[in-house]
């Protein structure tokens, strides 16, 4: 049995078992949503568009945040910076399974209870509120969306990786990291699509990854983005993941040399 | 000579919820709680004059800390009654934990990544202790535990046993007359021991303050105390002088021999109580007045790889209460 | 007073060392500082940006928006300063100082909240202070009625935090769990930095009752705004005034259940 399998399932169901962090947890993400929704159904009001959203694509991309938050923006970046500073991580280094595999299915699994939780919360406010949801009839479209999402979270996971292997050489990583998530969830897109910002703003930020990771595939979604752009798009966002992984590769490397000659 | 301390009857009991294991236990420990009542000190009553230093034995989770912590009015027993300086600890009135201060072995009530100095500053404002009297008091304690400059260094980067000293320093900056130390040298290598165990005999004898100090590290007791309570399962077994417990229950000393050809223990019973034998190793009881002479007969006519000689274990000697009792 | 004195004394005492400590952590702190920088101007950003395109939103125009926002973190941030320590309860009592602070003559309860300063927090309510400032040009003149109205809610929203900290200071105390409340009022509190009315009135009605963010964050704009009606004046210092002693009765029951970790 493949150990990143057991680790999955392992991972599984030991957030199963911390029931009060994952329903507190919840809650907190829960009322994010509730006040983001609430405010963008005040600001378009009475209109039929705004921003060229309707209401109910304006709603589902709130509701759409919700969901991607959970599946995209989990990594498991302070845990490694808590395995390096704590030197955990040299019995992972010592083991023939790959680290990264390892960390990828440990997210995994947080990602499965996360998301399932997410979908669970916008299918009860979208009943709650009665309002409508926007949902492509095109597969073609489920497939892009899909394919985005995939590599969007795969994206922020070596984003992420990169900035925590901080730790090798600093024990003060967290701070950066902090930021890092911080200024990443605005620019993606994620508190509000990225339409409300200046032109050029919104220019700068497009030739940044960060867009790709909520923006664009809300907006493939949405059905806002012509078939031959959006492979456009996804091409790009495959390169920019590649660049991503590469980096984090090399500045783990690095890393880990540094690590154990200082002997941990 | 005024009391100290006297309790009547203090009594401790916790309660602990029970959880079943699995995901089922946890949702049914929503509804229907379980719990297990302990009985962590039973009915124990005892009277210490001021300036005495007494020492509280037990082996582990026999309620001696928590007693401890009772006096320093940490816990609220369930029932009894104490009375420390003249105050019922556990209501907490400013003027009695202005004269008590409570150590806790492991535990360090210094900040981490500043100075000692700091926390010590920080005592004074707790503690309300004028500018005179901070200084006053800090010289002397920068005397007596040889702190020097490891105030300004911090404290991450000082050495267990000066953690240790600068430990002690904050905790009597404001010169409490009832000093409780709970494990003050667990963790402690052996030269680090001995000089906290001297730091307190000085201090004891210097200030005429009231000691208490638990251990489960015979040595600390020996060394430090006249008297000793012995606590087990909660209630008092021995409250008395160390000499007779000693002599009574500990009338001997453990050697452990290793030999590099197997033996038969039965010609060892000349040396002393053969309590084990297993892959050439011996447990022998030696009586202590011959402990010395059984050694370097064993040396002599055996192949001994190795020799050890231990005091009787804690345990033992309260086992032995126990059981005598 | 001799005893305010001592805290103050005490207060400052921690906060220096506190700042001391942090000092040491140059990279970190930075990063913190940053981090809580660019979510602060991000969201001023986001609004500006959103009033290009709407004149106003469920009523209210960019500058009481801002206002409310501005009201928001004045009153988060100050609760901040003073009750951070709370955020830390679980590890305060599982390593053992919570047994100091209840064997050392100073309140326990004082410790446990205020022990954790955090100076960034100070540094960066200063810009706060003079946005806030900006955004009060910008109002219509406002009588020195309003202006207390303002400044009196702010502080019964402050002491309002100060009451669920305690609740949670307690829990902490008593189950050594649940230290993820906390982390829940966070992000409830996230619900503040929007008036209250842009919330379906099942929502307003929960913000306002319920888990009172509204009385804390919206009430005091509202009411500089001279849109406060005296029914809801008297309702949030009632609260307050049922909310403290309340907070205060469930710490000191959970101290007297405290158990102490370790043997």
């Amino acid at each position: 049995m493949s150990p990143y399998w057991v680790a999955y399932k392992i991972a599984l169901q030991e957030t199963l078992q911390r029931r009060s962090t994952l329903i507190m947890d919840r809650l907190g993400g829960f009322a994010v949503v509730v006040s983001l929704y609430s405010f963008w159904t005040a600001l378009i009001g009475d209109k039929a568009t705004f921003l060229g959203y309707t209401r109910a694509e304006m709603l589902t991309y709130v509701l759409a945040l919700n969901v991607l938050r959970s599946f995209v923006f989990t990594g498991r970046g302070w845990q490694l910076v808590g395995e390096i500073s704590s030197g955990k991580i040299s019995s992972y280094l010592i083991r023939p399974v790959s680290y990264h595999g390892y960390a990828l299915s440990l997210d995994l699994a947080q990602k499965t209870v996360h998301v399932a939780a997410a979908i669970f919360e916008v299918a009860l406010l979208a009943a709650l509120a009665g309002g409508e949801i926007f949902l492509p009839r095109d597969p073609a479209v489920w497939l892009m969306f899909a394919a985005a999402v995939v590599m969007s979270s795969l994206l922020f996971f070596f984003l992420e990786f990169m900035v925590s292997c901080l730790a090798f050489w600093t024990s003060e990583s967290g701070g950066p990291l902090f930021c890092f998530e911080l200024f990443l969830q605005f620019a993606a897109g994620a508190f509000f699509p990225l339409d409300v910002l200046p032109l050029a703003l919104r220019r700068t930020l497009e030739l940044t990854p960060f867009p790709y990771m909520v923006y664009f595939p809300v907006r493939v979604f949405l059905e806002k983005v012509p078939p031959a752009e959006a492979m456009r798009l996804l091409g790009m966002e495959a390169l920019w993941l590649a660049a991503a992984f590469t980096a984090a590769m090399m500045v783990w490397k690095r890393g880990v040399r540094s690590y154990a000659a200082e002997g941990g | 000579m005024a009391v100290a301390i006297e309790t009547r009857g203090l009594t401790k009991d916790y309660r602990s919820p029970l959880k079943e294991p699995g995901l089922w236990g946890g949702v049914k420990s929503l509804f229907d709680r379980k719990y297990k009542d302990t009985r962590a000190v039973d009915g124990v009553s005892f009277t210490i004059q001021e300036g005495e230093l007494v020492g509280f034995l037990g082996a582990n989770g026999a309620g001696k800390t928590t007693t401890l912590k009772m006096l320093s009015g940490l816990l609220t027993p369930t029932a009894g009654e104490a009375l420390a300086l003249g105050h019922v600890p556990w209501e907490r009135e400013a003027s009695f934990q202005r004269s008590i201060s409570l150590v806790m072995g492991q535990r360090s009530q210094l900040w981490w990544e500043i100075p000692a100095y700091e926390t010590f500053k920080l005592n004074q404002a707790i503690y309300g202790l004028s500018e005179a009297d901070f200084r006053t008091h800090l010289d002397e304690l920068v005397d007596l535990l040889e702190l020097g400059e490891h105030l300004s260094v911090p404290v991450k980067k000082l050495s267990l046993g000066q953690r240790m000293r600068c430990e002690l320093a904050a905790s009597l900056l404001h010169r409490p007359k009832l000093l409780l130390l709970d494990e003050p040298t667990i963790g402690l290598d052996v030269v680090m021991q001995k000089a906290v165990r001297e730091f307190i005999k000085a201090y004891n004898a210097r200030s005429g303050s009231t000691i208490m100090l638990t251990s489960h590290n015979m040595t600390d007791v020996v060394e430090l105390c006249k008297r000793v309570i012995v606590i087990e399962k909660g209630r008092l077994l021995y409250d008395g002088p160390l000499d007779r417990l000693v002599e009574r229950y500990a009338d001997h000393k453990i050697m452990r021999a290793r030999f590099t050809t197997p033996v038969d223990p039965a010609d060892l019973k000349a040396f002393g109580n053969v309590v084990k034998y297993e892959d050439s190793t011996v447990t022998l009881e030696v009586p202590r007045a011959k402990m010395a002479a059984a050694a370097a007969a064993l040396l002599a006519s055996y192949p001994v790889a190795d020799l050890n000689v231990e005091e009787v274990d804690i345990d033992d000697i309260v086992r032995r209460l126990f059981t005598n009792s | 007073m001799p005893v305010l004195k001592k805290y103050w004394r005490i207060w400052l005492r921690t906060a220096s060392m506190a700042m001391q400590a942090q000092l040491t952590y140059r990279l970190g702190s930075f990063g913190f500082l940053l981090g809580k920088m660019i979510r602060l101007l991000f969201f001023f950003a986001f609004m500006a940006a959103v009033f290009q395109h709407v004149e106003s939103v469920a009523g209210y125009s960019l500058v009481e928006t801002a206002l409310f926002f501005m009201t928001f973190n004045l009153v988060d941030m100050t609760a901040q300063i003073f009750f951070r320590g709370v955020y830390g309860a679980r590890r305060t009592v599982s390593e053992g100082d919570f047994d100091f602070y209840l064997v050392q003559p100073c309140s326990p309860l004082f410790r446990m909240t205020c022990s954790s300063v955090d100076f960034l927090d100070i540094v960066t309510i200063i810009p706060v202070i003079v946005m806030t400032g900006m955004v009060f040009s910008r109002l219509p003149p406002i009588g020195w009625q309003g202006y207390a109205a303002y400044a009196l809610l702010m502080i019964n929203g402050v002491a309002l935090i100060y009451a669920i900290h305690v609740l949670v200071a307690g829990l902490a105390v008593r189950t050594q769990e649940l230290e993820s409340a906390i982390w829940i009022y966070r992000d409830v509190m996230f619900m503040g930095k929007f008036p209250v009315d842009v919330y379906a009135p099942a929502v307003r009605w929960a913000l306002t009752v319920g888990v009172p963010i509204a009385v804390m964050t919206t009430f005091p704009a509202k009411a500089l705004l001279g849109r406060l009606s005296p029914a809801w004046f008297a309702y949030a210092f009632a609260l307050t005034a049922v909310a403290l002693p309340l907070s205060w009765w469930f710490w000191r029951d959970s101290v007297a259940r405290y158990t102490s970790s370790s043997s």
